[in-house]
């Protein structure tokens, strides 16, 4: 006698073995081989069968049979249905890929253009435009309008996840759209060094050559990763002298701009110059609002607008977080079928979201004093000179907004300054910043130190 | 059991039955015999192999019911022998039955038939619809060459059938060259799509007559009747993979010429055709030509220009020639259209005239 609250598969094994006592093996084999338990609820037995025929005949030969060892097993089982499942049968082991010289058509959904390496999901229209890469964004449209003369090359930087391969994907879809018969080429800097290293390898340096200088647009992703492969370097040198004479327009990614791009040739980086550098910012509030509801719609979801300014604010960074926290709610969603509401996204969010850092404040004193080349004991003082004032404020609005330190203990730690002091300070910036990219982009940089 | 009908009908019936059998008899023997069931509701042929099944009705008189299951290549050999006009009876005795046809007199050990499967004849759906048997077969013989005969994927080893607004579409893909026919039927043909297993199809085309059926498919089972007959084959669960969008729609190459004069151009290139079945395709703008040319590095090589009239950019492709030569049985008219839409893209092959069929074969990697 087997317990009830057996696994459907070790139910199924024994019923199995119980069926074989009672009917001859061809009958076995040919009705019992392809079958299996689906589930168990509410003590119905739910028989999965690969088709309409078996239904019928398990129906009217087996169910007295099956009933009988299922209520030999437990009472409990009331009753068996019969439901088609698809292809249960066993696949047969993989075809061993035979060596097909025809090209397949691309039947499945995401495929990559293997003449082109572009992924056609990247395009404009799935693109959003906001303040922080409105000028990325038109710099790529003059591109493709006129290529090769316009801007050539086309450099775009900015950090991870802020949509640098979309983009320049992007670029490389809609090129293939306008000028059909030109020839597109994508790949990141990582193969391109993989490339040359075999062909000199192979010693078919010069096919590599020929092969690159045949294309049009050529996009190169993630640049950076060429920094201290000298070989490599030089060999991209002469490949954007040759694309650049011949007027073919180039597109760069990389996650700095050219002139941070550490051990990486001078001509080459003088080269990243010559035509047009953009970089992409920090999305702002609006853009990552615009790119959540984007996202939630392309999965057919509507999101309360109080969730999405929810998302929006709260989780930091890449555009790749952001669609990631999306996709789990879609996925919530698909299991729930209504979209979750604030209360559960914001559970949901909180095992997501970094912990609040905590952090000495003598540590983010000495690490800021550091970046502006000042002593950090001159913060504490109660001087007035320009150098000190405008990195005290920063400290101040970094220990506010990073570590939620409150405004009277910000005061106190900073050699006993009044509460209004730390609030004005941490308000000028918050306001500079908006205006001042320059020191944006410090505030960014200082932040990398304290991570 | 006693009956007894005309050589022609038994013959029929035979031959449209032995089909739906197992033809090997590795699972259950009963599966391998043909079920003769003689009743109130007239002579019935039935055989299933648990993919497709029939009950197929004939004409013929019942002098005592009863039922008896034969092994469908017996009875198949038998029929094979039958000539000239007359009546077949059959007459059981014990677990043997008596066929006389004529002056001949066999005499046929049965099967136990207890345990043949009951074969599901009904859905659980209630919508049904009538179609003309011909235009059915023609949807499905236009298309059923390119379906996968592999079985890894059950979808592509199917024939997508569907109807909507009146117009019956089916597809069949392996992935390398696609068909698709387009009829219309009357507007008021409700909506359908289906997947149909294409070595059923093929099963169903050559039983089902060419006047009206009706048929009638739920998720898992399609039923066709007519007569008095009924037939029924599995579906593929599942869905089909969104093919529109592959067709392309730009064309950059198009060349038109007469399908006789390219079916004998590839004849004759196909001689020198390399391991891997290639032929080359040049579209000529110059010449107003296409060319078609191998090599066999063995036996030796071949060219040959074809009159057509060509416009856009040359291009060159390899294919399988096989695969070129599948549509040109496909398409009726004397004139064929072939259409390039670039390097290392599908080329997509008409009749001129004719938008009901359409094919699309990959090339070759160069």
């Amino acid at each position: 006698m087997k317990a009830p609250g057996t696994s459907p598969y070790e139910l199924w094994e024994y019923v199995l073995s119980q069926v074989q006592l009672s009917v001859s093996p061809a009958n076995f084999n040919t009705w019992f081989q392809s079958s299996s338990i689906v589930k168990i609820e509410d003590n119905i037995v739910y028989i999965g069968v690969p088709s309409q025929f078996f239904r019928e005949w398990y129906l009217k030969k087996f169910n007295s049979l099956l009933l009988k060892i299922l209520r030999s097993v437990s009472y409990e089982y009331r009753n068996i249905e019969y439901v088609i499942v698809k292809d249960a049968r066993k696949r047969p082991a993989r075809e061993a890929k035979s060596d097909k010289p025809t090209i397949e058509l691309p039947l499945n959904d995401f495929y990559v253009n293997k003449s082109d390496n572009l992924n056609p999901r990247y395009t404009f229209d799935s693109f959003v435009v906001g303040s922080f890469n409105e000028l990325a964004y038109t710099a790529a449209q003059a591109a493709i309008n006129r290529p090769g003369i316009t801007y050539n090359p086309l450099f775009i930087y900015g950090d991870t996840g802020r949509g640098k391969t979309h983009l320049i994907q992007a670029i490389g879809n809609q090129f293939k759209k306008l000028y059909p018969n030109r020839k597109v080429f994508y790949l990141t800097s990582e193969k391109f060094a993989v490339d040359f290293t075999d062909s000199l390898q192979n010693g078919t340096a010069n096919r590599f050559k020929d092969k690159y200088r045949q294309y049009d647009l050529l996009i190169m992703d993630d640049i950076q990763f060429l920094s201290k492969k000298d070989k490599s370097q030089e060999e991209l040198f002469h490949l954007f002298n040759a694309l650049y004479d011949n007027n073919k327009q180039i597109v760069f990614s990389s996650d700095r701009s050219p002139a941070a791009i550490p051990d990486i040739a001078s001509r080459l980086r003088s080269r990243f110059l010559v035509g047009m550098t953009v970089d992409i910012g920090e999305p702002d509030l609006e853009s990552r609002m615009t790119i959540i509801r984007k996202k939630a719609a392309t999965n057919n979801i509507e999101l309360d607008s109080r969730v999405i300014e929810y998302i929006a604010t709260t989780v930091p960074g890449s555009i790749r977080e952001l669609e990631g926290v999306v996709n789990s709610i879609v996925c919530q969603t698909q299991s729930k079928g209504i979209p979750p509401d604030l209360a559960e996204v914001r559970q949901s969010l909180r095992s997501l979201s970094k912990p609040t850092k905590t952090v000495s404040v003598k540590h983010v004193v000495s690490k800021i004093a550091d970046f502006y080349g000042i002593d950090p004991d001159s913060v504490y003082e109660k001087t007035r000179r320009r150098e000190v004032v405008r990195p005290r404020q920063i400290i101040m609005y970094i220990l506010r907004e990073d570590f939620n330190v409150s405004y009277p203990t910000i005061g106190t730690k900073l050699g006993g300054r009044d509460h209004t002091t730390v609030i004005h300070s941490c308000e000028k910036i918050k306001g500079d910043m908006a205006e001042d990219a320059e020191l944006a982009k410090e505030i960014e940089d200082i932040r990398s130190l304290l991570v | 059991m006693n009956l007894s009908l005309e050589k022609k009908n038994f013959i029929e019936a035979v031959q449209k039955t032995a089909r739906f059998a197992q033809r090997s008899s590795a699972t259950l023997p009963i599966l391998s015999c043909i079920l003769i069931v003689s009743g109130d509701d007239g002579i019935k042929f039935r055989a299933t192999n648990l993919e497709v099944g029939i009950d197929f009705k004939v004409a013929g008189t019942s002098k005592e019911p009863g039922v008896v299951a034969i092994p469908a290549h017996l009875l198949q050999q038998l029929a094979g022998s039958l000539s000239g006009e007359g009546a077949v009876t059959l007459e059981q005795t014990g677990d043997v039955v008596v066929v006389t046809a004529g002056g001949a007199k066999s005499v046929i050990k049965t099967v136990p038939y207890e345990d043949f499967p009951s074969i599901p004849l009904t859905t659980s759906s209630e919508h049904s619809f009538t179609i003309a048997g011909s235009t059915f077969k023609n949807a499905i013989e236009a298309v059923v060459a390119c379906a996968s005969t592999s079985t890894v994927r059950p979808d592509l080893a199917s024939i997508f059938f569907s109807i909507e607004g009146g117009m019956l579409t089916t597809v069949a893909t392996d992935s390398f060259r696609l068909a698709e026919k387009k009829q219309s039927l009357p507007q008021t043909t409700p909506t359908v799509s289906m997947l149909i297993p294409a070595k059923n199809s093929l099963d169903i085309v050559q039983t089902i007559p060419d006047d009206t059926i009706t048929v009638t498919a739920d998720e898992h089972q399609l039923v066709c009747s007519w007569n008095g007959s009924t037939l029924t084959s599995r579906l593929t669960t599942g869905s089909y993979p969104d093919y529109r969008q592959i067709i392309p729609k730009e064309n950059a190459s198009e060349a038109t010429l007469l399908r006789k004069d390219f079916e004998s151009a590839l004849r004759h290139t196909t001689i020198f055709s390399d391991a891997f079945q290639k032929v080359r395709m040049g579209f000529d703008q110059k010449d107003n030509a296409l060319k078609l040319s191998s090599r066999n590095a063995d036996i030796g090589e071949s060219e040959e220009s074809i009159p057509a009239r060509v416009f856009g950019n040359p291009m060159e492709f390899s294919f399988n020639h096989r695969y070129l030569q599948t549509p040109l049985s496909l398409i009726t008219t004397e004139s064929i259209s072939l259409t390039a839409s670039g390097i290392g893209r599908p080329l997509i092959m008409r009749g001129v005239g004719d938008s009901s069929f359409l094919y699309l074969v990959m090339p070759m990697n160069q």
